[in-house]
């Protein structure tokens, strides 16, 4: 038994980082140990620090198709 | 023979063989009334049917990622998949209501005992997992037990609906069936989260306070299990942040923490403030902020109870804040907008606190849901 397409998509959500140093903000895809307000040792893409800390982990909206809501 | 044909309008054999099979088919209808009911009974079981073994897939697979995911815990002496089968078979009984004195304190007692020993029983299959992991694992377990459950029950109406025949019964789960199976699906995308530890859109309340308070200087300390308070000053008002402690999965125990706080600070406390997402109605918008008056607090009662009874033993006012999401939103992955409301709020709480508590007063501010994902700022 296949079940159909719309169960399969399980949407990973990415983690968003800031920058301790200059308060860049940078994301990438969700991994495992993640948590929100964790201090990561990651290279901050812009100033070479490398200490970021994870200030949101969520799924991006996906854009919604353009049509007319009457309610 | 003649009349035969006559009854067919005189013409070739076979338009009379033609006519004869209409007739024999209106007949079939009029000798058995139920006919119909009948093809109707067994579209709709087809229809279950397909629905049960999509159900029963989901059903297996969050089954074996649980397994698989405790097993990474575990040591190779320990049957995991055995004692998993065993918690997912594990009932609660509701105390007797028909003497309802003290109902909530014997519920309390039993939701307490069943949450202990099912956290002991994860502890014990998992000797390798720290105690926020074993709080996640916990999380991951009733997951799957929620979805082996809606699959008995569906399975247990359609196995009834097609041994009595009684399309009745069959109706009744083929129109709960569309919400059940994305509840189910919700479920499904839940056990995944809490396997990987993703904060889930039940968590914005906790995100809020978080916010709330970040940056700020503070006092942290347990007040009840898995329960802990943030103790910090805010433009002169002493404000009390009370959430479920992160990053592991735990809701804590909300009630029973604002129950303590009142009683240690007095009448210091000049309000309670509850943030916590709330069921939206279809076609509402996810992430909408809705303010309001009570406690706004979910699960089977006890907690709010609790801050009902000693807020009005004392006459402290209760504010709330709630988060609109479906159902299928609070236990998956957390949205963006969702996320984002947890900021907007944040401002909310504040213009509250400034106009509602006057400098030196103290407030608590608690933040409502499960914590998995969301550490301590
Ligand atoms: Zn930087």
């Amino acid at each position: 038994m296949i079940p159909g397409k719309e169960a399969e998509k399980i949407p990973t959500p990415l983690t968003h980082m800031k920058c301790l140093k200059c308060g860049t903000v940078n994301s990438r895809p969700f991994k495992e140990g993640d948590y929100v307000f964790k201090e990561v040792e990651e290279k901050c893409p812009k100033c070479g620090h490398d200490k970021m800390r994870i200030i949101g982990i969520y799924v991006k909206e996906e854009k919604e198709k353009k049509k007319v809501k009457l309610f | 023979m003649s009349w035969l044909f006559q009854f067919a309008g005189g013409q070739d054999l076979l338009s009379l063989l033609m006519s004869l099979l209409w007739f024999i088919f209106m007949l079939l209808f009029l000798i058995y009334p139920t006919f119909s009911q009948k093809i109707q009974l067994s579209y709709m079981l087809r229809d279950v049917e397909k629905k049960l073994l999509k159900l029963k897939y989901f059903r297996d697979e969050v089954r074996k990622r649980t397994i698989n995911h405790l097993n990474k815990y575990s040591d190779g002496n320990i049957e995991v998949d055995k004692g998993v089968d065993r918690l997912l078979g594990s009932v609660v009984i509701e105390p007797i209501d028909r003497d309802p004195y003290g109902i909530m304190y014997k519920l309390e007692h039993i939701v307490n005992t069943w949450e202990e020993t099912f956290e002991n029983e994860v502890r014990a299959l998992c000797p390798k997992a720290d105690e926020k992991t074993v709080k996640t694992l916990t999380n991951l377990v009733e997951v799957a037990r929620g979805l082996d459950y809606i699959y008995r029950i569906i399975r247990h109406y359609y196995l009834l609906g097609k041994k009595t025949a009684n399309i009745y019964t069959v109706l009744q789960v083929q129109m709960i069936l569309p919400q059940v199976m994305e509840i189910a699906n919700a479920y499904r995308q839940s056990s995944y989260a809490f396997a990987q530890g993703q904060p889930i859109g039940d968590g914005v309340g906790v995100l809020a306070v978080a916010k709330l308070i970040d940056g700020m200087e503070k006092k942290t300390y347990e007040i009840a299990k898995d329960t802990v308070v943030q103790e910090t000053f805010w433009n002169g008002r002493k404000i009390l942040v009370l959430r479920a402690k992160g990053p592991g999965g735990a809701v804590g125990k909300p009630g029973e923490g604002v129950k303590k706080l009142i009683e240690a600070e007095g009448d210091k406390v000049k309000a309670v403030i509850t943030i916590d997402a709330g069921l939206k109605l279809e076609g509402e918008e996810s992430g909408k902020i809705i303010e309001g008056i009570g406690a706004a607090i979910g699960g089977i009662g006890v907690e709010r109870y609790k801050i009902e009874e000693i807020s009005k033993a004392k006459g402290i006012p209760l504010y709330a804040f709630v988060i609109y999401e479906s159902i299928a939103e609070a236990i998956t992955p957390m949205r963006e907008n969702i996320a984002k409301a947890a900021e907007k709020v944040v401002e909310k709480v504040k213009r509250l606190i400034l106009e509602k508590i006057d400098d030196g007063a103290t407030v608590i501010v608690a933040g409502i849901g499960n914590t998995v994902g969301i550490g301590m700022t």
